[in-house]
């Protein structure tokens, strides 16, 4: 079975024990809700979110817990659909939860974020990066990740500064996602005086880009920034070689994922990619790398430390505020900083990371990447 | 958008359009047919190809990966007779189970079958291989370029010319299959009239059965196609093309099989010409505004009869 | 039996056919190394399971049986017509006082449930009665609420005042549609409508001036009861909440039932408004039309219009229903709106039972409730809705209430009047 399922069979499994024992021990365990996608299309994202925060969940025990008390971790399958985030948070509302680790799409966490505030209940979202999430007034949400206003400028300035492209195109895949963070790539571009040739949006899903691509050549473009994620640019990347249309390709975080190069092949060779910091390469996680490697788990995933991040800081504020009141660690998040495995975090008053690194990296044909000097 | 026209971009996108256009003709007949003979909408008929895709990609792989043989063609033949195989098995298991005994019903019941069999099956793959993507490496690359050295150069793969020549070739076939066999006689007279042709004789029941057989053959044909020239599926990507195809088979005059051809390869060009004049998120709004604008100057589709109704 | 074995040995050998390249053969996918893996088991489960289905003859035998319980089910008893307003009075009183002592979940399911039944009752008005087979309902249902939602953030309009506006619109789309499509046949205006709310979609995620495009509409005002809102504090200055002004401790599931008490109201009406349609001439009309069109012209009949209405009447009610979900959810996007939903809802009609107005409301509870029951199957949920489909088209193809049409009973001696 593949991982999806296995996590899904644990997170039953989880949920059928969790059923039967919250009568007999509700007091003793510290329940943290863990929101994202564990089927549907966008599963494999979920499951980078679902790695990092079971981690952190099992470190944190194995240590001892929090006051004395374990943390256990609830999965939450919200096929990354508004319609079931609000479902999913009303059940959250429902088992008296007070912490979610999420949601992963921008898109469901936006409506569930409302009813987290509404209901007082702390929310860390280690993937969402969508800023209007954060520009709410909402006090009860937080981020671990960056924005994609932060990331959306990181890449417009590396093109304007150090590609001086003759012809840019941006293409985006018409999603929250990937449009919000095209649009920040074009105003930034166009500060420093360079107008896109192209903007245009293909469908998510879509699946023939040669259309697109005889434009883009015939237009002369030499280089494309795309909005969206890795199914989508991998074609593109491999439709665009075969055509001989040989602009160079940039992306957001969305498109660094392995399977860019199993879809795009040796076209994905020098690929520019915006990335959070890898941070399983930081020495100070070596240590925790080790611990998924040794359970078979990929640490490399962009969004696996933050969730990781979100469960710590959760625990750490239990431990520090001497409470499990919600908005008094809400309260106390604002105020102190953590530190974590996505190094030492505060928050903005609006829930945002106070600083977050985005970083170029070159993709190359066998998955791999490097820093960009 | 550009400058100036240029030709060679025309001639180009006219490329890319046929080629889109002749995988959507493949699965148009099998909608086409299917609807002709016992006017249902089979609309798990999308997610028919998209197992037929993975069963290509599995295919492959297994030869190339597995038992690393090198020889395309031999690659080629025996993923299309697996496929085909396979492929045309489901058509006929799911004709049998979720379609037959819904025969003598109004037309509406065997159509909620059918998307309940589409969201079945859909799920049912996801189940076994994943919802992630699944890829592979193209087989067949290269191509021909024609135009000016360092201008726009016309670009014809061999893997496009593979499927538009694959499509022309198992489509006369079907049409000789159907204009001058016992069987394919067999078939007109049932899109004729399904209770005649039962009284003189005639097997409707396994007419009906080989046309969702040949339906899902043609879809298979697709499907490996579409795994050699995209080379990435998922099990999503059945609904979409099965609504397009579904639209390429109404345009062309559902029930017609010349009319599923030219509705895909009109398609094609309206998504591909779309894409490359307007802008490529308006190009299925083009498609769809396509369909409804034939349909409204001529109501039975581009090549359709018009129905007459008898009291 | 030898023969029944052959056979079951058969379909044992297909099944395992079918299953083998899907589940027994898996694709791993690693960075861009590709390999195969081999998963014996399930194949050999399924096959094992088929085999001894068909040996055993279940499938039949589930036939039988059903067919045999469907007989032996207790038909809607006819009430005497003095018992019937008891009885629904009864049932009314019933889901006005079982929110007050249900769980959070449960009651916000149930108003998802109460949305699927307007969006039921709609549609059987155009499918059941009328026999225009529309697979774009959805359209209409984002219209009202994208209408509700655009006019409460430009205008400041309230829910309430918005609702009229909004079933004007979704029914002027619905005319204005409906108009030019509704001469095509049958399965033609499948397609157009279909065409029409992939259409619809795309604009929605396109126009992003007007519409959001991708990122929707957030933050969009739930309904107020005579202008106290439902909230911790005050939205406005000098606001007055629910609970204020009562002098009620805060909960935050009063917003709930409120909804919820709201969604019932909304469908009660649809439910009222469609009674009396249908006994009215238009109502005998669109049946008239369903049953046969060139008699209904013969009669003087104007197809068009009859259609045209039934068509507009099913688009305001999808409206209606639209609004709400969008007070409901608070934030719309354009992927609520995609095709799947027209299907589902379609689905709730047909399993229903066309034209059967209490077996759409009992549809639409069963189809909301069962993904959420299966939700502890995690993956398995969609695959048992697409089976269950399936299985009832099969068992049940007459629906859960089949119709039974409102008729006249005339005393015996009116029967020769003229």
């Amino acid at each position: 079975m593949n991982t999806i399922s296995r996590n899904v069979l644990s997170a039953a499994v989880g949920a059928i024990i969790l059923g039967l024992g919250s009568l007999a021990q509700a007091e003793d365990t510290i329940k943290i809700a863990v929101a994202g996608p564990i089927t549907g299309p966008v599963a494999q994202y979920g499951d980078m979110q679902m790695i990092g925060a079971k981690m952190a969940v099992e470190q944190i025990n194995a240590k001892g817990g929090v006051n004395g008390k374990k943390l256990e971790a609830v999965l939450m399958d919200d096929v990354c659909e508004p319609k079931q985030a609000v479902a999913v948070a009303n059940q959250i509302v429902n088992q008296k939860i007070k912490y979610v680790v999420g949601h992963l799409c921008s898109g469901s966490t936006q409506p569930a974020s409302k009813l987290y505030e509404d209901e007082g209940i702390l929310m860390i979202t280690p993937a969402a990066t969508n800023p209007a999430i954060t520009q709410q007034g909402y006090k009860m949400v937080f981020r671990t990740i960056g924005t994609d206003d932060q990331q959306g400028p990181t890449a417009g300035k590396y093109i304007a500064e150090k590609i001086k492209p003759k012809k840019l195109a941006i293409i985006h895949d018409k999603q929250q996602y990937g449009e919000g963070i095209a649009k920040e790539v074009d105003k930034t571009v166009k500060a420093a005086g360079i107008t896109p040739v192209l903007f245009e949006g293909v469908n998510k899903g879509q699946t023939d880009f040669s259309a697109l691509i005889t434009k883009m050549k015939s237009e002369g473009v030499d280089f494309v920034y795309y909005g969206g994620y890795h199914p989508e640019l991998g074609l593109l990347l491999r439709q665009s070689r075969e055509q001989g249309f040989d602009a160079k390709y940039m992306g957001p975080e969305g498109v660094g994922n392995k399977d860019i190069s199993a879809i795009a092949g040796p076209a994905s060779e020098g690929l520019l990619v915006t990335l959070p910091a890898d941070f399983s390469t930081d020495p100070a996680n070596a240590d925790l790398v080790k611990a998924f490697k040794a359970k078979n788990e990929d640490p490399t995933g962009p969004f696996v430390m933050p969730a990781y991040a979100g469960v710590e800081i959760i625990a750490d504020a239990i431990k520090g505020a001497k409470t499990e009141d919600p908005a008094k660690l809400a309260g106390y998040i604002h105020k102190n900083s953590f530190q974590t495995p996505i190094g030492k975090v505060a928050f903005k008053d609006n829930g945002d990371l106070k600083e977050f690194q985005f970083v170029i990296f070159t993709w190359h044909a066998d998955a791999t990447k490097t820093p960009v000097k | 958008m550009s400058g100036s026209f240029s030709i060679l971009e025309f001639i180009q996108q006219i490329i890319n359009g046929l080629t889109l256009g002749s995988i959507y003709a493949l699965i148009a007949i099998g909608y086409t047919m299917v609807y002709g003979i016992i006017g249902m909408i089979n609309f798990a008929h999308g997610e028919i190809y998209m197992i037929s895709a993975y069963i290509g990609l599995l295919t492959i792989t297994a030869l190339t990966v597995q038992f690393g043989i090198e020889s395309v063609p031999l690659i080629l033949l025996a993923t299309l007779f697996v496929s085909i195989a396979i492929t045309s098995a489901y058509g006929w298991t799911i004709e049998r189970v979720a379609y037959r005994p819904l025969r003598s019903q109004s037309r509406l019941i065997p159509l909620i079958s059918a998307i309940g069999m589409s969201i079945f099956l859909q799920n049912y793959v996801q189940i076994g291989q994943g919802a992630r993507d699944l890829s592979m490496q193209p087989l067949i690359t290269g191509g021909w370029r024609f135009g000016p050295d360092g201008g726009f150069q016309v670009y014809l793969s061999y893997m496009q010319v593979l499927i538009a020549t694959a499509t022309v070739i198992f489509m006369t076939a079907l049409t000789l299959f159907i204009t001058r066999s016992r069987l394919g006689r067999a078939c007109r007279a049932c899109s004729q009239d399904l209770t005649m042709t039962n009284l003189l004789g005639i097997d409707t029941n396994r007419v009906i059965s080989l046309t969702f057989v040949l339906g899902a053959g043609l879809a298979a044909v697709a499907g490996v196609l579409i795994s050699l020239y995209i080379g990435k599926i998922n099990p999503f990507i059945g609904f979409e093309a099965g609504i397009k195809a579904f639209t390429a088979a109404v345009l062309g005059g559902i029930g017609s099989i010349p009319g599923a051809m030219l509705g895909g390869v009109v398609l094609g060009l309206a998504e591909s010409f779309s894409s490359a004049y307007l802008r490529t998120e308006y190009k299925d709004v083009v498609a769809f505004g396509l369909l409804v604008l034939v349909l409204l100057f001529r109501p039975t589709g581009l090549l359709g009869k018009p129905e007459i109704e008898k009291v | 039996m030898p023969r029944n074995l052959l056979e079951a040995v058969l379909v044992a050998l297909l099944a395992g056919l079918l299953t083998v390249p899907i589940l027994g053969i898996h694709i791993q996918v690693d960075g861009i190394k590709v390999s195969l893996q081999g998963n014996a088991m399930p194949v050999l489960a399924i096959m094992a399971v088929v085999f001894a289905a068909r040996l055993f003859q279940v499938p039949q035998k589930a036939a039988t049986g059903m067919a045999y319980l469907s007989q032996r089910l207790p038909r809607p008893p006819r009430l005497a017509a003095s018992y019937r307003p008891v009885l629904i009075g009864l049932v009314i009183v019933v889901a006005i006082v079982w929110p007050f002592t249900a769980s959070r979940s449960a009651i916000d399911i149930a108003t998802l449930a109460l949305i699927y039944v307007m969006l039921g009752l709609g549609l059987n008005v155009v499918v059941g009665f009328a026999g225009l087979l529309d697979l774009g309902y959805v359209a209409f249902y984002a219209v009202g609420a994208y209408g509700y939602a655009l006019l409460s953030m430009h205008w400041g309009l309230s829910f309430w005042a918005c609702l009229p506006l909004c079933v004007l619109m979704a029914a002027a789309t619905g005319c204005l549609l409906g108009f030019p499509v509704l001469r095509l046949r049958g399965d033609y205006l499948a397609i157009v409508t279909l065409g029409f709310g992939e259409i619809i979609r795309l604009l929605l995620n396109n126009l992003n001036a007007l519409t959001g495009g991708p990122d929707g509409i957030g933050n969009i005002a739930k309904p107020t009861l005579f202008g106290l809102e439902f909230a911790r504090e005050p939205s406005t200055e000098g606001g007055v909440t629910f609970h204020q002004f009562f002098g009620l401790d805060y909960h935050s599931i009063d917003t709930l039932i409120f909804l919820y008490l709201v969604a019932l109201g909304m469908a009660l009406l649809i439910l009222y408004v469609i009674n009396r349609l249908i006994r009215m001439p238009i109502g005998r009309a669109w049946e008239a039309l369903r049953e046969d069109e060139i008699a209904c012209r013969s009669l003087g009949l104007n197809p068009t219009t009859i259609k045209l209405s039934a068509f507009g009447f099913g688009a305001s009610t999808a409206g209606f229903a639209g609004a709400f979900f969008a007070a409901r959810q608070g934030f719309i996007n354009p992927e609520s709106f995609t095709f799947i939903e027209s299907a589902i809802v379609l689905a709730i009609v047909v399993l229903g039972g066309m034209g059967s107005q209490l077996g759409v409301i009992l549809a639409a509870i069963a189809l909301t409730a069962l993904p959420e029951i299966a939700r502890q199957f995690a993956e398995y949920r969609m695959l048992i809705f697409g089976l269950v489909l399936v299985l009832m088209m099969i068992w049940r193809p007459q629906g859960l209430v089949p119709a039974s049409r409102p008729r006249l009973e005339l005393p015996e001696r009116a029967e020769t009047a003229p």
